[in-house]
C-alpha cells in the first residue's frame, strides 16, 4: 500500500471541517483545497472523501445543499452547522495541543 | 437538534430510497466529471482523462456502498433487503426450499409437541398458592414390600402434632364411592373424606359458600359437604342457591356449605365432593391401617431435606413407641409437583432429549444441503465480495436466508405439532391433566419461535462462515471447480454426516431398548387372562348394607343370576381386580411359629373373593384346590395363597393344609387353613413383581368389601353389560353400577404410557434413520458429481468399474463406521439414563445394539450404492469434457 500519507479518520474529518469553515464547498473542491493548502503533502483518496462527508452530515456537524457550480452544473455543497463550528473549534484546539505536545517530545528526545 | 436531523436523514434514506440513491449518484458523477474536465484542460485525451479520474477516485461502487452505510438505518434496511433477496432465492429454488422446510418442520414439530407435554407436566405452576411449598408425606414400609405406603391415621396425627417443619398437615382418605341420592336420580360419585384443614393447607378457598370449620371435624357433628365446581355444574346446574341444600350420601344427610372454584382438584380430578373425615380418638390412635393421603405445607424457608430429617426422627420415635405397627416404618416427604409428574418425569426428559437429537440431525442435514448449494453459489458470492460487500455483510445475508427457512419451518412445525399434542395429551397423568389443557399457548409459541431461531443459527452459521471465506480470485476464475476451500467444505460435510450417523445410532438404540421392553411386557404372563372379561363396580352403600348377612346375600344372588346368563362362562366378586390397587394388606400370624419381632410381621395382600373369581379372571391353580361350594359361611375358614406368599412365608415347606390367623397370635379370629396355592398375579402393575397375597371367601371374611364384579364371557364381553346390569338391578334396583369396562382396557391403560413412549421414541428414531440416510446419500452423490472428471480419468486409464464402486462405497462406509463408533459410545453412556423405563432388557443389551448397527448399516449401504453405481457409469469421454 502506498498511499502518500495515510490519513487517520479523525484527521480527515478535521481537514474537511476546516476546509468548509469559510464557505460552502462541493466534494471535489474540498479534495482540491486539502491538497493545495497542504502543499500537495496530503493527498486525500478522492473516493474516501465521500463516506466521510456523509458521516459528518449524518452526525450533524455539516449540512448539504444542492446548488449551481462554477461551470453551471448541479453540485452538492457542504457547509458547517452551528454545532459543527463548535466541534471544529474544540477539535482544532485538541489537535494543536496534541501536535504541540508531540513536537515537544520529538525536539527534546 | 443534531439527533433530529440525523433521524430525519436516516428516515429519508429508508423511505425515499430512490431519491437518496439518485443524489448519491449525481454527487459522485459530478466529482468525476469535474476531474475529467480538469484532466482534459491539463492536456489529456478524453479517454486518458477518464481513466485517470477513475484511478484517482478509487472503486466507485465500493465508496457508494460506504456512503450508504453511513446514512442508512443499517439493521432494518439490510434485513429487509436481505429478506427480499432471500425470498427471491427461495422461490427460484422451490424444491430446495420445500425439502429444507419439511425436514426442519418435522424436527421443530416434534420439539414443540414434546415441550408442550413437558410444560404441562413439569413446568407449569400447580393451581395452589405457593405450590412449591406443598409436599405429600408417605410411609416408607419397604421391609413389608411397600416403599411408598399410604399413612395410617395415627401416624398422620403424630406427624401433625410433633413436627417442627410444616405450617400444617392435612389428610384425605382413599377415594370412596358415595351413592348420591335425594336429589334426582341416584348416582355414584367419588368423594373424599378429608380433614377440615385440607383446603387451607393447599391455599385454596371455596368460590361459593364457606370452607370447612374445625367443629365440622368433630365426630357426630352434622354432616357438611363441599362440592367440586364440576359436580355443581353438572348435577346442580350451577345453582347459586346450592349453599344450605341437603344432599343424601350413602343414606346420610349432608348440608352443602361450599363450592370449590373451577379448576381446583385434590388429590386428583376424580374427587367431586369433600366431606369431613371426623376421625375418632380411636382412629387417631390407629397406627396399623394405612389408608390416607397426607399433604403438608412447609414453613417458609424450610428446605425439603430438613423436613425429611424431621420426619425420619419422628418415625424413629414412633417405631419405639409402637413397635408392633411402626417398627421399620419410615416417613418421607415428596414435593407435590414430583408426586404428580410421577414416573413421567424420566420419560419426558428422555423424549425431550430424543427430539433434540432429531432436530440436530435435521439441522446437520440442512447445513449439508446449504454447503452443497453454496458450492454452486460461489461465483455469485465472489462477485458480491468483489463489488465491495464486507464478509460480515455476506454472512448476514446468508443467515437471513437460513433464518427465513427456519421461521417458515417453525410455522409449519407448529401446525404439525397441533396434531401431535392431541395424541400426546394422553400421556399426561390424571392428577394434572385438566389444570393444563395442553395445546398451543404463548409459552409453547415462544418456545417454538426460540427453537426456530436457534435452528436457523445452528444450521446457518457454519455454512455461512465457511462460504464467506472465499478465495476470491480463484472462485471467479474457475467457477466452482476444485480448490482448497472446496476440500475444506467437503471435510465439513463429512463431519456433519458422521455426527448425523452418531446421533441416529443413539436414538435408534434408545428406541430399540424401549420397544423391546414393551414387547417383553406385552408377552409377559401377568397371572391372569384379561381377554373376554368384563369388570364393573357395585359398592354397597352403608348404612343400608351395614349387615354382613345382607351384603353376602346380595353377592350370592347377583353371582347366581349373572353366572346363569347365557354367554357367561364364570362370574366372581373380588375386592380389587388386578391393576387397581397394589396394596390392601393385612397382618397375619402363622400357627406354631413364634410371634415375629417388631419389623418382621407378615403382611400379605388380602383379596376377598367368590369361588368363581379365579376362573373368571383366568388364574391358575398350582397346588391343592380352588374355592368351591364347600366354603360357605358356616364351614371351616380357608384361604388360597399365591406362589410368592408360599415361597416367602413357608420356604422349603408345602403350605397346603397349614394354618394362620389374621392379626396377632392372641387375636380371637379363627385359624384359617390354606386350601391351595394359586399363580402370582401382577396386581400393582404389569412391570411390578407380585407381593405375597392371600384370597379369602367372601362368605367368611368381610374386612374389605368385594366391590368388583368380574364376568368371563364366551364372546365379546361388552354387549353383555346391559343384561348384567339388569340382573344386578333385579336384586337391588337402587344399586349403582359403575366402571363397566373390559379388563383388557385396564391392561391397555397400564401399558399406555410405555406404549406411547416406545412408539414415540420409535418414530423419532425412524425419522433419525431417514434423515441420516438422506445425509449420507446427499454427500456421496454430491461427491460423485464433483469427482466425475477424476473418475472419468481413472476409467480412461483402465480402472475397473469394480474399483470405482469400491472407492465410492468405501467413502460412505468410512463415514458410517466413524459415526457408528462415536454413536455406540454415546449410546452406551446414554442408555443408562433410560433406567427403569426399561423392563427385562439390559441397558447395554448387545442384541439391540447389533440390530441397530445392522439396520443402519444396511440402509447406509443402499444409500451409498446408488451414487456409487452412478459413478461406475461415468463415460470417460463425457467426463473429460465435463466443464
Amino acid at each position: 500500500m502506498s498511499k502518500p500519507t495515510d490519513l487517520v479518520q479523525g484527521t480527515l474529518d478535521l481537514l474537511i471541517l476546516k476546509s468548509i469553515a469559510l464557505e460552502p464547498m462541493h466534494g471535489w473542491a474540498i479534495a482540491q483545497r486539502i491538497r493545495q493548502v497542504s502543499k500537495e503533502v496530503l493527498q486525500v483518496n478522492q473516493g474516501a472523501l465521500y463516506p466521510a462527508l456523509h458521516r459528518l452530515e449524518q452526525q450533524g456537524w455539516i449540512e448539504a445543499e444542492w446548488g449551481e457550480s462554477e461551470n453551471n452544473r448541479r453540485a452538492k455543497y457542504y457547509s458547517l452547522t452551528k454545532s459543527g463550528k463548535k466541534y471544529l473549534q474544540s477539535e482544532q484546539a485538541n489537535w494543536e495541543r496534541l501536535s504541540a505536545a508531540i513536537g515537544l517530545v520529538l525536539k527534546r528526545a | 437538534m443534531r439527533w433530529l436531523r440525523s433521524t430525519s436523514n436516516r428516515l429519508r434514506s429508508l423511505f425515499r430510497k430512490d431519491a437518496v440513491e439518485r443524489e448519491l449518484d449525481q454527487e459522485l458523477r459530478f466529482h468525476l466529471e469535474h476531474q475529467i474536465g480538469e484532466n482534459i484542460s491539463a492536456g489529456m485525451t478524453p479517454e486518458e482523462a477518464r481513466c485517470a479520474a477513475l484511478r484517482a477516485f478509487g472503486g466507485v461502487e465500493q465508496f457508494k456502498e460506504e456512503c450508504r452505510d453511513e446514512r442508512r438505518v443499517n439493521i432494518v434496511e439490510t434485513l429487509l433487503q436481505d429478506a427480499r433477496y432471500a425470498l427471491r432465492m427461495l422461490t427460484k429454488n422451490t424444491g430446495f426450499a420445500f425439502f429444507t422446510v419439511a425436514v426442519l418442520a418435522t424436527g421443530i414439530a416434534a420439539n414443540t409437541a414434546i415441550f408442550s407435554i413437558a410444560d404441562a407436566v413439569l413446568l407449569r405452576p400447580l393451581p395452589y398458592r405457593d405450590a412449591n411449598r406443598l409436599v405429600m408425606i408417605w410411609e416408607d414400609a419397604t421391609s413389608y414390600g411397600f416403599p411408598r405406603d399410604t399413612p395410617a391415621p395415627g401416624n398422620f396425627a403424630d406427624w401433625k402434632s410433633r413436627n417442627q417443619v410444616f405450617e400444617d398437615v392435612a389428610a384425605a382418605s382413599f377415594g370412596a364411592s358415595l351413592n348420591l341420592t335425594g336429589d334426582g336420580r341416584p348416582e355414584e360419585i367419588v368423594g373424599r373424606k378429608v380433614t377440615t384443614n385440607v383446603f387451607c393447607v393447599l391455599g385454596a378457598s371455596p368460590a361459593l359458600g364457606r370452607d370447612f370449620r374445625a367443629e365440622d371435624d368433630i365426630p357426630g357433628a352434622p354432616g357438611v359437604a363441599i362440592l367440586s365446581h364440576g359436580l355443581w355444574l353438572r348435577r346442580f346446574g350451577s345453582d347459586p342457591g346450592i349453599i344450605g341444600r341437603e344432599v343424601w350420601l350413602n343414606n346420610g344427610k349432608y348440608n352443602v356449605v361450599g363450592v370449590m372454584p373451577r379448576g381446583f382438584q385434590f388429590p386428583n380430578r376424580e374427587a367431586q365432593l369433600w366431606i369431613p373425615v371426623q376421625f375418632t380418638k380411636e382412629n387417631l390412635a390407629n397406627h396399623g391401617s394405612h389408608f390416607l393421603e397426607v399433604v403438608a405445607r412447609l414453613k417458609p424457608g424450610v428446605p425439603l431435606a430438613t423436613a425429611n430429617v424431621n420426619l425420619a426422627a419422628i418415625a424413629q420415635k414412633l417405631a419405639e413407641e409402637h413397635p408392633d405397627s411402626n417398627a421399620k416404618v419410615g416417613a418421607f416427604a415428596v414435593p407435590l409437583r414430583e408426586e404428580f409428574a410421577g414416573d413421567l418425569r424420566p420419560a419426558i426428559l428422555v423424549l425431550l432429549g430424543a427430539v433434540c437429537f432429531v432436530l440436530l440431525i435435521a439441522c446437520a442435514n440442512v447445513a449439508n444441503l446449504l454447503l452443497a448449494r453454496a458450492t454452486g453459489r460461489r461465483r455469485e458470492l465472489a462477485m458480491r465480495l468483489a463489488l465491495g460487500a464486507s464478509r460480515g455483510r455476506i454472512v448476514a445475508q446468508l443467515l437471513t436466508e437460513t433464518m427465513l427457512l427456519a421461521l417458515l419451518a417453525g410455522a409449519a412445525g407448529l401446525l404439525l405439532s397441533l396434531e401431535g399434542t392431541q395424541f400426546l395429551s394422553r400421556l399426561i397423568p390424571q392428577g394434572i391433566a385438566p389444570l393444563s389443557g395442553t395445546g398451543v399457548d404463548q409459552r409453547v409459541l415462544l418456545f417454538t419461535f426460540a427453537v426456530s431461531v436457534t435452528t436457523g443459527v445452528l444450521f446457518g452459521i457454519i455454512p455461512a462462515l465457511r462460504i464467506s471465506q472465499l478465495d476470491l480470485v480463484g472462485s471467479l476464475k474457475q467457477g466452482g471447480g476444485q480448490s482448497s476451500a472446496a476440500s475444506g467444505v467437503r471435510r465439513l460435510r463429512d463431519t456433519l454426516v458422521v455426527s448425523e450417523v452418531a446421533l441416529a445410532i443413539v436414538l435408534m438404540t434408545g428406541a430399540t431398548l424401549m420397544i423391546r421392553s414393551f414387547e417383553k411386557l406385552v408377552h409377559l404372563d401377568p397371572g391372569f387372562r384379561p381377554d373376554h372379561v368384563l369388570v364393573m363396580r357395585t359398592s354397597l352403600p352403608r348404612p343400608k348394607y351395614n349387615d354382613f348377612a345382607r351384603r353376602t346375600s346380595f353377592y350370592t344372588q347377583v353371582l347366581s343370576r349373572v353366572g346363569n346368563l347365557p354367554g357367561v362362562v364364570a362370574a366372581g366378586y373380588t375386592t380389587w381386580v388386578p391393576l387397581t390397587n397394589p396394596g390392601g394388606a393385612t397382618g397375619i400370624t402363622i400357627e406354631g411359629r413364634p410371634q415375629p419381632g417388631p419389623g418382621h410381621s407378615l403382611v400379605p395382600n388380602a383379596r376377598i373373593v367368590s369361588s368363581e373369581y379365579m376362573p373368571a379372571v383366568g388364574m391358575k391353580l398350582i397346588e391343592g384346590r380352588m374355592f368351591d361350594g364347600r366354603d360357605g359361611t358356616a364351614s371351616p375358614t380357608v384361604a388360597l395363597i399365591n406362589q410368592t406368599m408360599a415361597r416367602s412365608f413357608w420356604p422349603g415347606e408345602n403350605p397346603v393344609g397349614k394354618r394362620f390367623k389374621l392379626g396377632a397370635y392372641q387375636a380371637t379370629s379363627p385359624w384359617i387353613t390354606i386350601a391351595g396355592i394359586v399363580g402370582d398375579v401382577h396386581q400393582a402393575g404389569l412391570d411390578l413383581p407380585a407381593r405375597p397375597e392371600m384370597y379369602l371367601p367372601y362368605q367368611q371374611q368381610d374386612f374389605f368389601s368385594p366391590d368388583w364384579l368380574t364376568v368371563r364371557t364366551a364372546g365379546d364381553p361388552m354387549p353383555l353389560a346391559e343384561i348384567i346390569r339388569q340382573e344386578i338391578w333385579a336384586v337391588d334396583k337402587e344399586q349403582p353400577v359403575v366402571g363397566v369396562m373390559p379388563l383388557e382396557d385396564l391392561v391397555d391403560e397400564n401399558l399406555a404410557p410405555r406404549k406411547i413412549q416406545a412408539s414415540l421414541l420409535g418414530a423419532f428414531a425412524g425419522l433419525a434413520l431417514v434423515l441420516a440416510t438422506l445425509g449420507i446419500y446427499a454427500v456421496l452423490s454430491f461427491a460423485v458429481t464433483q469427482r466425475t472428471q477424476e473418475i472419468g480419468v481413472r476409467i480412461a486409464l483402465g480402472a475397473h468399474r469394480r474399483d470405482v464402486l469400491r472407492m465410492v462405497l468405501s467413502h460412505g462406509l468410512k463415514l458410517f463406521l466413524m459415526g457408528a463408533v462415536l454413536g455406540l459410545g454415546a449410546a452406551l453412556a446414554l442408555s443408562r439414563t433410560l433406567g427403569h423405563l426399561l423392563y427385562g432388557v439390559n441397558a447395554s443389551d448387545p442384541l439391540s445394539f447389533a440390530a441397530v448397527i445392522v439396520l443402519l448399516g444396511g440402509v447406509t449401504l443402499l444409500a451409498c450404492y446408488i451414487p456409487a453405481r452412478r459413478a461406475t457409469r461415468v463415460d470417460p469421454l463425457v467426463a473429460l469434457r465435463y466443464e
